[in-house]
């Protein structure tokens, strides 16, 4: 377990300076995959909807249509590489990441059952513990692997099979493509806001930038990750007891 | 002016691929390196330089050969899927004419016309890689029909079987050839284009069945074109308008709640 390696970072502080451990979250390489597909997931967005939308129509026509859908094909590839590089690089990481994104347990419908309040109020006395991704890290991130699967599929049928296969199958993909791209774009819409505006919700993108977190962080956030499933749940009911208790006096 | 069409009685076509001819002079196509195919049908398909072609069918009834042509060309839909889904508005329809034109300067290549089109007329001539490319196929020669001139292949037909004018005249002259060549002994005799995809602006006068000549006997508007546009598009905007919404809601909501000091 990457969460339990205490980091190199200095623990001794003076009086008055907040001491932070900083524990390690993802590998360069998975910032690199995760801020690279961000990018071209943009500029697939940007110049795929150039395509859709009618009242886009000006910039689609002639000599600039062409150059949108070149960039397209191009955004296309790299798109496709990012993922790819990373499997091959680290794959042990890449199947610890794949596994516990599908891996699904009751603490996630408890998590979503906190979450109105939590994100809307800031209340959080006892969330359910969480992996190395919480539920809504989780359901991202599965909305994304799979409308990844279903764009590359779709978008190579249509970069190369126009002409060869029968309409019908060119004309499945261009709506399949379609609708995979109004189901990831509002979770990219929800998933920006979550991760960049909302204000409780700074330490994500740290940890994405730099590729640590604090201890102090993991241990209320991702409690499942840092503890261990033993005391994780200890933890848990112990929270869950004491807030009964506190509801009733 | 009304709805135009051209009326191609196919029971007088002698053939000849005047109208081919015609055709590539009059829009400036260059001719094609073809292959003897075993037929005299060339060249042996539409194509970026061929907008307009004679399909050749031998038909064997007992002992006697039948010799149909069929001159192919762009349909003129009165319902056009290839324009409702072109992204640039290369493919119009004319409101007063009704006729379908591709404008080539505002084509971008993508190909969606030759996908969508139930007839498969457009051709599309692309690099496969990088997609570049332009689209093409009869206009019906909208630059001689809008000043007063019959298209080519309709003005050089040695036979007469191109008639050329408004669409409701042409459909009661097609009507009375039909019913004369009934009697004359085609009892399959039809006029093929009246209602299909919206009534078409290449009306057929056929001596036998559509399917025989290799068209579709009832050719349909794509179901994926209309879910495409009328339900995937208009859905994509409002739920990327709802999302977004929505999350300027939580956050004013999440901001007046939550106390950044208690946080940190
Ligand atoms: C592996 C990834 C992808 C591939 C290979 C791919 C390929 C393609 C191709 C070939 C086209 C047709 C246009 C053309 O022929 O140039 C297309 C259109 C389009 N793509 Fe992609 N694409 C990919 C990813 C994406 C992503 C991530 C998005 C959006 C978030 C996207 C959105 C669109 C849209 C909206 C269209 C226009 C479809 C329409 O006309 O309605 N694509 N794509």
């Amino acid at each position: 377990m990457i969460g339990n390696k205490v980091s190199r970072v200095e623990q001794a502080g003076q009086a008055g300076v907040v001491r932070i451990k900083w524990i390690p979250k993802y590998s360069a390489m998975e910032r690199v995959f995760h801020w690279g597909h961000t990018v071209t997931y943009f500029a697939l967005a940007l110049t795929g909807m150039i395509l859709f939308f009618p009242f886009l129509q000006p910039i689609a026509q002639g000599e600039s249509g062409w150059l949108i859908r070149l960039t397209h094909r191009a955004a296309a590839i790299a798109y496709g590489a990012f993922p790819l590089i990373y499997v091959i690089l680290e794959p042990r990481r890449a199947w610890m990441s794949l596994k516990s994104v599908f891996k699904v347990s009751r603490y996630d419908i408890d998590w979503v059952k906190g979450m109105v309040p939590y994100y809307m109020f800031g209340r959080h006395d006892a969330m359910a513990p969480q992996d190395r991704f919480n539920t809504g890290e989780k359901l991202n991130a599965a909305v994304i692997i799979l409308g990844s699967v279903v764009f590359a599929v779709t978008g190579l049928i249509m970069w190369f099979g126009k002409g060869i296969l029968p309409i019908g199958v060119f004309q499945t993909m261009v709506l399949l493509h379609d609708i995979a791209m109004i189901v990831t774009v509002c979770m990219f819409i929800v998933h920006f806001y979550l991760a960049v505006l909302h204000p409780l919700m700074w330490a994500g993108l740290v940890s994405m930038r730099f590729g640590v977190t604090s201890a102090a962080y993991a241990q209320e956030h991702h409690a499942l990750w840092y503890y261990g499933p033993e005391k994780a749940r200890e933890t848990y009911e112990a929270q869950k007891a004491e807030q009964a208790a506190g509801q009733e006096s | 002016m009304s709805r135009l069409a051209m009326l191609i009685d196919e029971s007088i076509c002698m053939g000849c691929r005047g109208c081919q001819v015609a055709c590539k002079q009059w829009n400036d196509l260059p001719g094609e390196e073809t292959v003897q195919q075993g037929s005299y049908e060339n060249p042996p398909d539409l194509s970026p330089t061929t907008w307009t072609r004679v399909k050749f069918t031998e038909l064997i009834q007992g002992d006697s050969l039948q010799w149909l042509f069929l001159t192919l060309g762009c349909f003129h839909c009165g319902d056009p899927a290839c324009v409702e889904v072109c992204p640039t508005g290369a493919l119009k329809q004319d409101p007063l004419l009704g006729i379908v034109t591709l404008e080539r300067e505002l084509c971008n290549g993508c190909g969606y016309c030759t996908q969508f089109c139930p007839f498969g007329i457009p051709r599309l001539d692309t690099d496969l890689l990088s997609g570049e490319g332009k689209a093409s196929k009869c206009n019906f020669c909208q630059d001689r029909v809008t000043n007063g001139l019959s298209p080519a292949c309709v003005k050089t037909c040695p036979a007469g079987a191109f008639k050329f004018g408004e669409r409701d005249e042409l459909l009661v002259k097609a009507h009375a050839r039909v019913e004369q060549l009934k009697q004359a002994g085609f009892p399959d005799a039809n006029l093929y284009g009246e209602n299909e995809m919206g009534g078409l602006g290449r009306l057929y006068v056929l001596k036998e069945r559509p399917s025989v000549y290799g068209l579709p006997e009832n050719p349909q508007y794509p179901v994926m074109a209309n879910l495409w546009q009328d339900v995937v598009q208009p859905l994509g905007t409002v739920a990327f308008v709802a999302a977004a919404l929505a999350m300027l809601g939580f956050y004013f909501v999440a901001r007046r709640n939550i106390e950044m000091e208690e946080v940190e």
